[in-house]
């Protein structure tokens, strides 16, 4: 039994480590989406971000670059993947507590 | 493949997939506890129970100066969702991912040192270890989905656990890497290579050998201490 308990700490440190790592990836992902907006039949660029609880549209010009562009679809797309990857790794913290913790009370 | 969250197995195969199509398979050895899963294909019809394994894959790099291509690893499976993180004080890197933690080892040549040992041609460091050489003295290869892997042969794997194991901080440990050990030595007794384990068992120095002798006290570990103390090596050499 301590063997299995030593297993399951060892595992709550890597997954604790794991969301911290997680988290700080987040916080380094460029901030915000890209979007498109055609108005009056021209197209623009512009940067949603959420500041304070607001939504809020950057401009970012006609045409702001293939290099701007493919960073913040790469940031999305990184974006979903950690935040799934990072809701995984708080399940996994939830079960191991719960495991090591056993009959004692909560 | 059985013992292992099908997840976790998949995401094992593209790893090792990737790592195989960028060149760097070729100078990894597979060592510590996920090994003792793939031995399930080595021993085949052969009773063998998997141990308890981390997620943690520790990938030995033996010969370091021989990776001449330069890959960044990180970057590779960084869309599988891996992350850059570090342990101990020291800073060893290891790549994350919540079904499996990836570590890198290199073997521990001259004076004791903690400091991490550079892989700059990966963009990574490594832990160096005492012992890891005797772990790819004899290997075997296994198929991993569509990819090769190469793991110490299981006798090799065993002894170097009994090894190491005053080595291993925490007694919980000790028990967890000794339960492994026993469990591939009976499976190779059980397969009829209990020739093969002394062979190998001769192979070390006398030191080394005392080292593991010692850690089989237990009335249960009767049948691998008279494998090791009843037969004289034979010329074989450990193989496949």
């Amino acid at each position: 039994m301590k063997v299995i308990k030593s297993v399951l700490k060892e595992e709550l440190a890597n997954s604790l480590a794991m969301k911290r790592n997680y988290e700080s990836q987040l916080a380094r992902l460029p901030k915000g989406s890209l979007v498109k907006k055609k108005i009056k039949g021209h197209e623009y660029y512009y940067l949603v971000v959420r500041e304070k609880g607001e939504v809020r549209f950057v401009y970012k010009g006609k045409q702001p670059g293939d290099k701007e562009i493919q960073k913040y679809k790469q940031a999305k797309e990184y974006r979903a993947k950690y935040r799934k990857l990072l809701s995984e790794v708080k399940k996994q913290i939830k079960f191991l507590e719960s495991a090591l913790r056993g009959k004692e009370p909560v | 493949m059985p013992c292992v969250e099908k997840s976790q197995y998949d995401l094992c195969v593209e790893v090792l997939r990737r790592l195989d199509r960028a060149g760097v398979l070729k100078n990894v050895v597979l060592v510590g506890s996920w090994c003792t899963l793939f031995y399930k294909d080595f021993f085949g019809r052969t009773k063998y129970m998997v141990s308890l394994k981390t997620r943690d894959m520790d990938l030995l790099i033996p010969q370091p100066s021989a990776i001449k291509e330069k890959t960044d690893v990180a970057e590779l499976l960084k869309d599988l969702g891996f992350v850059v993180g570090f342990t101990g004080s020291e800073g060893y890197v290891r790549l994350e991912h919540p079904l499996i933690i990836i570590e890198f080892l290199v073997p521990e040549r001259g004076r004791d040192s903690d400091k991490p040992y550079p892989l700059s041609q990966l963009g990574l460091n490594a832990q160096p270890l005492r012992f890891l050489d005797f772990l790819v003295q004899n290997t075997i290869t296994t198929k991993v989905g569509a990819t090769t892997v190469t793991l110490p042969h299981p006798a090799n794997f065993a002894l170097h656990k009994l090894l190491v194991l005053t080595r291993r901080p925490s007694p919980e440990k000790q028990i967890k890497d000794k339960e492994a050990a026993m469990r591939v030595l009976t499976a190779l007794i059980d397969k009829g290579q209990d020739n093969l384990i002394t062979d190998v068992f001769y192979t070390i120095p006398r030191r080394w050998q005392t080292k593991v002798k010692k850690q089989l006290t237990d009335l249960t570990d009767k049948k691998i201490l008279d494998v090791l103390s009843a037969h004289k090596p034979t010329t074989t050499t450990a193989g496949q």
